[in-house]
């Protein structure tokens, strides 16, 4: 049976052989992710030689908001500094950390994200399992040299937010 | 105090109330939504903190009361169990329902832990004409405006026989005030050729004078008027200077004579007539 309808199949194609048409098929596929910057993060200098974004030290905490419109297709993938993008020049070590935590959240379940999350090196990677928005902090702290004061002039550093389909 | 923000597209008023867990998780719809006919709410948006542990069981519910029936016209459930607390913001559309039905409002937990900073906002829309006979909506009657007929108004000046006949009056006006116009600029006219005329003649009798005077000059030089013609006449009274002398004046003979005969020929004359008719 299986014989038989290759055969018939053939037969067709042969008889079309010379009457070939490409009909093109297009579409566009919009991400169900979307990322916005709900908060831009500023260093407060507390010490000499450190620059942090915790509101105790004068700095604002970076907060990212993810939207999901369908559930179990995107991870998080969010990546706090570890380098600076424009500073004086620096002639010693400068030490990095940080967490990326949720901060809010549009669905009681997110706040399990927390616990759910992987983190390696800066960073952090959450599967994005429920529909809807959520708010992710990410503090940074930098600590320049064994107690060496930072030289004067700007810093400027960037978190790296990442949607990824799964 | 209620307070509210609201906008006006077309002719329905979109809005949202204050916060109503401001004060407190629970609160009274009567105090948070603008209490006008028809509104709806179409949205809840609500904000709040869970402080509590992970392990513990934590359900939270933001709802209201059915005002017209048991249980609840919304309400909306956050399972916090197993979970660390956090923030959490929703948007909760409702099917737009009526003002009368929204009771009570609260902010209820079930198990362990609590919730902070809660906000709790309604999203609303409404017409403002969607009661009968409203102020300012189309067909509006005022029940307290006499009800009077309406009477059409004919102006009479539309008429075109009356109006030509305005006109008319208003030609004729126009020739009478031109007939006295003309009157009144013949009668200044001439009163200024009178007073030109007496100018004139006061000026003619000055060069007659000045004349005259010339003349005389001439006629004394040629000693035709008497020296006497300028001597002024003594002024008074001038009494009869002739007398008299006879105390008595003698008969005249010779005219009494004439007397005579001239009655004696009258007396002839007279009879004469009857003697014809003899």
């Amino acid at each position: 049976m299986l014989k038989q309808l290759l055969v018939v199949t053939f037969s067709l194609a042969s008889t079309n052989a010379f009457a070939n048409v490409s009909v093109p098929v297009t579409g566009t596929v919009e991400s169900k992710c979307v990322l916005a910057t709900d908060t831009v993060g500023i260093y407060g200098n507390p010490l000499p030689n450190t620059l942090s974004t915790d509101p105790i030290d004068g700095g604002v905490i970076p907060i990212v908001r993810y939207d999901v419109l369908q559930a179990n297709f995107y991870k998080a993938k969010i990546t706090y500094p570890n380098t600076f993008s424009e500073s004086p020049d620096l002639v010693d070590v400068v030490n990095w950390t940080g967490d990326v935590t949720v901060g809010e959240v549009s669905d009681a379940t997110m706040s399990g994200y927390d616990t759910s999350k992987i983190e390696y090196n800066n960073v952090t990677e959450v599967d994005l399992t429920i529909a809807g928005s959520t708010w992710f902090k990410i503090e940074s702290e930098a600590e320049y040299g064994y107690d060496r004061a930072f030289p004067a002039g700007t810093y400027r550093t960037v978190v790296t937010a990442e949607c990824i389909a799964l | 105090m209620l307070s509210f923000s609201y906008c006006y597209s077309d002719e329905t008023v979109y809005g949202s109330t204050n916060n109503a867990a401001s004060a407190a998780l629970n609160w009274t719809m009567a105090n948070i939504l603008p209490q006008q006919a028809g509104l709806t709410v179409n949205g809840v948006v609500y904000r709040y903190t869970t402080v509590k542990n992970p392990e513990d069981n934590l359900v939270v519910y933001v709802q209201n009361k059915d005002a017209l029936g048991d249980g609840y016209v919304f309400r909306e459930k956050d399972d916090w169990t197993g979970l660390p607390g956090n923030v959490i913001r929703k948007i909760v559309p409702v099917n737009n329902i009526n003002i009368n039905r929204w009771g009570d409002g609260s902010i209820e937990t079930e198990g362990f832990g609590t919730v902070q900073d809660a906000s709790v906002v309604y999203t609303y829309q409404y017409d403002p004409c969607f009661q009968a006979n409203s102020p300012g909506c189309p067909g509006y009657v005022d029940p307290l405006a006499v009800n009077i007929t309406e009477v059409e108004v004919v102006d009479p000046l539309d008429y075109d026989y009356i109006q030509q006949e305005m006109d008319r009056k208003a030609t004729l006006k126009d020739q009478e005030q031109e007939d006295r116009d003309r009157k009144r600029i013949r009668a200044e006219m001439k009163s200024i050729n009178d007073r030109l005329e007496k100018a004139l003649s006061i000026g003619n009798n000055a060069l007659m004078i000045a004349e005259a005077q010339v003349k005389e000059a001439q006629l004394f030089a040629m000693a035709q008027i008497p020296s006497s013609y300028e001597i002024e006449l003594l002024g008074g009274e001038y009494e009869e200077s002739i007398i008299i002398k006879d105390s008595k004046l003698p008969d005249n003979k010779k005219m009494f004579r004439n007397n005579l005969i001239q009655q004696i020929l009258h007396e002839e004359l007279v009879n004469s007539q009857y003697k014809n008719k003899k």
